[in-house]
């Protein structure tokens, strides 16, 4: 059966990627109550969980 | 609130995810009981996750966060008085009954334990309260994204009512928890930087205390009568109205929850599975409650957030969570907090969705309508009526958008026939003499009673319609009393007529009754793969966040 920990880890790489490719390319995006790089950080945090989770998910299988 | 093509791309993805997941697993739905109990093969990880979040519901996700902003830290109380300590009791003292006695839904198991009629009626109020909830969050979603980001309601509904149809068509109970677990992680990544920002924009937990009352940030200390704080309610009404019957009446016997750990693969893994779950539960006031403090903190300070006013004045509390969004979030992160809100919609939808399923095919269809017949045919009739229940759905939401009225009193209806059902079920599992008829009289009795107290209680004039004998301070305060009164009703009916009729032999109890079940020992096997050493370290977590927030 399908192992949820390779979709998931998948889905939030992806999405890690893509903020992270946001915040080092578009680092003008900035919302109005906070200075931070937003997308850099949250990228960042996502992408380390997703491939956390597709190592768990390689190392069981 | 602006949504760039980056918002709208992770949007894209997430749902390209939630139907792949369908897709891939609809190869895994050969019989009746893969497709409406995943054939109770789902490892305990993810039936913890699910059991979270088929209850975390996008409504839960904006309506905590106003309760955060409109009676402060008071408000996980839902959380470390209600939901935890139910979670416990279900897991350590229910379950080995729900899972031994092989029931395939809760009115399964009151029909196996008390009598026909005990079921069907369990089943059909559950059947339609599952439509009618789905439908009104459905119809939340709706009002949300048309209000937030200018949708129409009627494409917001039908898209995500298209695509929880979908998958849970495709995969079923399986394809419903695996997503509801994906969904679990999008919400807490997908808000939990929402709440770090906001909490330290407002000068971190004491700059908040520093800028409100402090009301707003002790959960207990304000507790002793009901004027002194916001919520109207003392401390019986809390812990004997939402800690025992409110939250055990709905943790341990809806099946919405119940059947997700009822999916895990043995017996220790079902009852771990809301003691695993309680974990992140007490953790989520700090993702959906905190915001609302610090939005209310930050519209005190001038950093340029204000709160959204009300039209007829007052701050409009539900606006909290989304407009900290707006504000926090850049394009990119933004659709990442939306597609979680979505998320969280999805996920409470996929569970009205699944347990109807189940409920509508096993005790209704196979037990009045069509008995008998090859499980082939059950399965169809499952995914016809996943079908029928999203579009019904989907009517109430219609109906709920031109009829508040409605909705209200039919809420207020389903509330009355929910209250009492604990004590049936404490009756049922730790009293072997408790009957049939004994069980179906308390119930009736309980929902009159809950229905009577409505009736003379008035609350900001709410209720009352009989005649308004006493004045509760805020409805609340009355929800809880009404349902201490029906669940000590339906306790001592059912008591009294089960002493009046006769009782079944306790060879047809077995493995339904305390006494006369065998819970297994799990002998040899790590601690933190038994459920007693699990519920301890929960407790002593609970404990401790109780104290620091008292």
């Amino acid at each position: 059966m399908l192992d949820l920990r390779t979709s998931t880890g998948w889905f939030f790489s992806l999405l890690g990627v893509i903020l992270l490719g946001l915040g080092v390319f578009s680092p003008e995006l900035r919302a109005s109550l906070t200075a931070v790089n937003v997308n850099l950080y949250c990228g960042m945090g996502m992408l380390a969980f997703g491939v956390v989770m597709l190592l768990i998910a390689r190392k069981r299988s | 609130m602006k949504l760039a093509p980056a918002d709208y791309l992770i949007l894209a993805i997430y749902f390209g995810f939630v139907l792949g997941i369908g897709w891939r697993l609809r190869k895994s739905v050969g019989s009746s009981g893969d497709f409406l109990t995943s054939g109770r093969s789902v490892p305990v990880w993810i039936t913890s996750l699910a059991f979270l979040a088929a209850n975390l519901g996008a409504q839960e996700v904006i309506g905590m966060s106003a309760s955060g902003a409109k009676y402060g830290i008071m408000t996980a109380h839902f959380y470390w008085i209600g939901a935890v300590p139910a979670m416990l009791f279900v897991g350590i003292f229910m379950m080995p009954f729900y899972y031994g006695s092989r029931a395939r839904s809760v009115p399964e198991y009151l029909k196996l334990r008390f009598d026909e009629k005990t079921r069907g009626l369990n089943a059909i109020t559950f059947a339609v309260m599952t439509v009618f909830s789905s439908g009104i969050s459905m119809y939340a979603l709706g009002l949300l994204l048309e209000l937030v980001l200018g949708w129409s309601f009627t494409s917001s509904v039908l898209l995500s009512a298209a695509i929880v149809l979908v998958y849970t068509f495709l995969g079923g109970l399986t394809s419903a928890i695996y997503n509801e677990v994906l969904q679990f992680f999008l919400i807490v990544l997908g808000f939990s930087p929402l709440a770090i920002m906001a909490v330290l924009k407002a000068g971190g937990w004491s700059g908040i205390q520093s800028r409100l009352p402090p009301v707003m940030t002790h959960s207990w200390q304000y507790m002793s009568s009901a004027s002194q704080n916001p919520m109207g309610v003392d401390v019986f009404g809390m812990v004997a109205g939402l800690g025992f019957v409110l939250s055990f009446g709905y943790w341990c016997t809806d099946f919405l929850v119940v059947q997700r750990a009822m999916a895990a693969d043995s017996m220790s893994a079902a009852r771990r599975t809301p003691l695993i779950a309680a974990f992140p539960k007490m953790m989520m006031p700090f993702i959906v409650i905190v915001p609302g403090i610090a939005a209310l903190a930050l519209a005190k300070m001038s950093v340029g957030y204000a709160l959204p006013l009300k039209a007829g004045g007052g701050y409009d509390y539900d606006q909290a969570f989304t407009t900290l969004m707006a504000q926090f979030y850049p394009s990119g992160m933004l659709g990442v907090g939306l597609t979680a809100l979505m998320a969280s919609f999805m996920s409470g939808m996929a569970g009205n969705v699944t347990a109807f399923n189940t409920v509508w095919t096993y005790d209704i269809y196979q037990s009045y309508i069509r008995k008998g017949a090859p499980d082939a045919h059950y399965l169809k009739v499952g995914r016809i009526t996943t079908i029928v229940g999203t579009g019904l759905s989907i009517a109430t939401a219609y109906v709920a958008q031109h009829y508040n009225n409605i909705m209200d009193i039919l809420q207020l209806v389903f509330g009355f026939v929910n209250a009492p059902l604990f004590a049936t079920f404490l009756l049922g599992m730790f009293w072997r003499r408790a009957t049939g008829h004994g069980a179906f009289t308390g119930l009736l009795t309980g929902t009159g009673v809950a229905a009577l107290t409505h009736g003379l209680t008035v609350a900001e004039h709410k209720g009352g319609w009989i005649a308004p004998l006493h004045q509760f301070p805020s409805t609340m305060a009355q929800n809880f009393y009404i349902a201490i009164f029906a669940w000590t009703s339906c306790f001592l009916v059912t008591i009294l007529v089960s002493l009046l009729t006769t009782p079944r032999p306790p060879q047809q109890l077995q493995g339904l009754v305390y006494g006369l079940t065998k819970v297994p020992h799990d002998a040899g096997v790590s601690w933190y793969r038994k459920p007693a050493p699990v519920a301890v370290l929960v407790i002593a977590v609970l404990l401790a966040l109780n104290i620091w927030f008292r």
